[in-house]
């Protein structure tokens, strides 16, 4: 994984993406999580948008660093190039809109194309305080991030639900691999990453899964 | 319309009146430099006199006034036509009422198309979801609400149904843009930009609809009244900047200008440059959305249209109107007076260079704020990161003025340095 120590005010930076269909909120998501703001007049997002917010995760300092996309796929030449270094994704759909629940595949195999093989993902379905406007059940949302391996959660960027909980959920989890690497790497005797290890920390992806912490 | 009544006061005259932002938004946007100054800007007095009975404009006059103060909020409309390129100055007022009924007929023939096409254009209204498969089949009508707007047979015309997936793309952008104008709280409005940008999309299948565009139509929707002189205004102004949305799978046609950009840092301060690089910033994809949207994003409404016609006017070349209509009419372009070029414009004729440079001021605006963020950019960027937040700082704080005023200046700088090499 590519989340590096530093000496400044943190111990960890991780460099995370919001990708997803357009008008799924990834923008207000943001917000949110950095800035607790909610923005009805938001704006398209045109090529790449940035914003970082540094939290406390198993008694380190992490530092994630957001990246959020244009979800047009016209923009997707651009907005691939933003993937690379990438340990964390948050792939959002509109629980009101099928269509973007659909695309959730298409993206899937875009971030695959473009990152490393283990890098934590979270199928996010969000808009879920429009109860009545309902498109997409969360057992679907659920059973197609099982099926994936990804986490899942549904939240609310609108009410401020489970935001929080989302970013968290995937921060902690690359700090998990990223300090059992380090570790493993330092029983290794020289530091110097072993054959195979890419598999390795896949492995151990499955295995906190398994273990239920992204669960909703 | 509640909460819209309340203005600003900017230096005795009430210029946020002509684009009243609701009062719930106030907080959120950028506050407005521009101010109309007396013997700068161009008032409509100035603006009306500068005809000559039967209409030949005196665009020498005009453009040398828009240079140093830009436009009145009252009149901007009506000279973007012309800056534009849309008419000419050197045509009467009969000549270019003619031409206005011929390109208005014309638009609502478009429309018509479109409408036989999808009835939802022109109704008034707009949708934000699908209306028909990707595969070209009917949707099934339980899994959406908006009904009775499906498209209720299958589609095999490849450019129809690429034109009909994308109207749902142009209604999310569509409910999202200047939302904190009291003019788009009115759905009729909303629907107006919506039927332009589809109706444009439908004639350049080639370029499609591509994100951004909705930022460059929504001030003429606001300025023009018939939608049909919005929708060539805006035609017009995509002259310039449709390259940019040029898309394939692996590249965007505003590489180009961000190609150019590098060059042009590269080449009045190779310091900056060689940083930027260090930190894998070289393709200067963070000012992909100054060239995008021109510059909406960083400047309030108002100065984002101050920025605009200054650029276009220092931009502004004679012959553009006979080249653009040249399909129509096959008008021959005829040497004019230096003074009757722009700025910019005139300087690239001196030199001898051909005009089809692709209008690049707005690369020497990007380079002006790069440059202003030099200190800040060299100091304390160690990241790409970090130039994007020092970069996204500038909202509300940029000078329309000063940052043209610069980009000539680097522009000198350029054709300087790079004559020498």
């Amino acid at each position: 994984m590519a989340g590096y120590r530093v000496e400044d005010d943190y111990d960890y930076l991780f460099k995370v993406v919001l990708i997803g269909d357009s008008g799924v909120g990834k923008s207000n998501l943001l917000s949110r999580f950095t800035k607790n703001e909610f923005n009805l007049e938001s704006k398209s997002t045109i090529g790449v948008e940035f914003a970082t917010r540094t939290l406390a995760v198993e008694g380190k300092v992490i530092k994630a660093q957001i990246w959020d996309t244009a979800g047009q796929e016209r923009y997707r030449a651009i907005t691939s190039a933003y993937y690379r270094g990438a340990v964390g994704a948050l792939l959002v759909y509109d629980v009101t809109r099928r269509a973007t629940f659909e695309n959730v595949d298409r993206w899937l195999k875009e971030l695959k194309n473009h990152t490393e093989p283990n890098i934590v993902v979270m199928l996010v379905g969000n808009k879920s305080d429009l109860r009545h406007l309902l498109a997409v059940p969360t057992e679907d949302g659920k059973s197609y991030a099982e099926q994936e391996s990804l986490c899942f959660m549904e939240t609310s960027a609108l009410e401020a639900t489970n935001v929080e909980d989302a970013f968290a959920e995937v921060l902690t989890q690359i700090y998990r691999i990223t300090s059992k690497k380090q570790v493993e790497a330092g029983e290794d005797g020289n530091g110097s990453v072993p054959k195979g290890e890419k598999i390795e920390v896949k492995n151990d992806v499955s295995a906190l899964k398994k273990l239920g912490c992204c669960s909703n | 319309m509640i909460g819209c009544e309340f203005m600003w006061k900017l230096g005795g005259e009430d210029l946020q009146g002509y684009f009243p932002v609701r009062s719930e938004c106030q907080a959120d946007v950028p506050r407005t430099r521009f101010k109309s100054r007396a013997g700068k800007t161009l008032s409509a007095r100035r603006w009306h006199a500068a005809f000559t009975e039967d209409g030949h404009l005196d665009m020498e006059r005009v453009l040398r006034r828009i240079q140093r103060g830009g436009i009145h909020p009252s009149i901007k409309g009506e000279v973007w036509e012309f800056l534009l390129g849309g008419y000419d100055p050197d045509s009467t007022f009969d000549e270019r009422t003619k031409l206005r009924n011929h390109r208005r007929e014309q638009y609502y023939a478009w429309k018509e198309e479109c409408q036989k096409m999808v009835p939802l254009v022109g109704s008034g209204k707009f949708v934000t979801m699908a209306i028909i498969a990707e595969d070209g089949q009917p949707l099934e009508e339980s899994s959406v609400e908006n009904q009775e707007w499906l498209v209720k047979t299958s589609v095999t015309d490849k450019r129809v149904l690429q034109w009909m997936l994308v109207l749902s793309q142009i209604g999310l952008d569509v409910i999202r843009t200047d939302r904190y104008l009291c003019f788009y709280e009115s759905e009729s409005n909303q629907a107006r930009l919506w039927d332009v940008l589809a109706i444009y999309t439908w004639l350049n299948p080639d370029i499609g609809y591509v994100q951004g565009m909705n930022d460059i139509c929504s001030p003429m929707i606001i300025l023009l009244e018939d939608e049909a002189d919005a929708f060539w205004c805006f035609e017009r102004a995509m002259r310039r900047l449709r390259e940019n949305f040029r898309t394939t799978e692996t590249s965007m046609g505003v590489q180009t200008q961000l190609g150019m950009l590098s060059q042009v840092i590269q080449t009045v301060d190779p310091r900056l440059h060689q940083h930027l690089e260090d930190l894998d910033g070289g393709e200067y994809l963070f000012a992909i959305r100054m060239l995008m949207v021109l510059f909406r994003r960083e400047f309030s409404f108002l100065d984002a249209l101050y920025l605009w016609e200054m650029m276009w006017a220092m931009e502004y070349n004679p012959n553009n109107f006979a080249s653009y209509e040249k399909t129509e009419n096959g008008t021959k372009q005829d040497p004019r007076l230096l003074k009757q070029y722009g700025k910019f414009e005139r300087k690239y004729v001196k030199s001898g260079q051909d005009e089809q440079h692709h209008n690049t001021l707005a690369v020497f605006v990007v380079a002006s704020v790069l440059e202003t963020k030099n200190k800040r950019l060299l100091k304390e960027a160690k990241g790409l990161d970090d130039v994007v937040q020092i970069l996204g700082g500038i909202a509300g704080n940029l000078d329309a003025r000063k940052a043209c005023k610069e980009a000539l200046k680097i522009h000198e700088k350029f054709l300087r340095k790079a004559n020498k090499q």
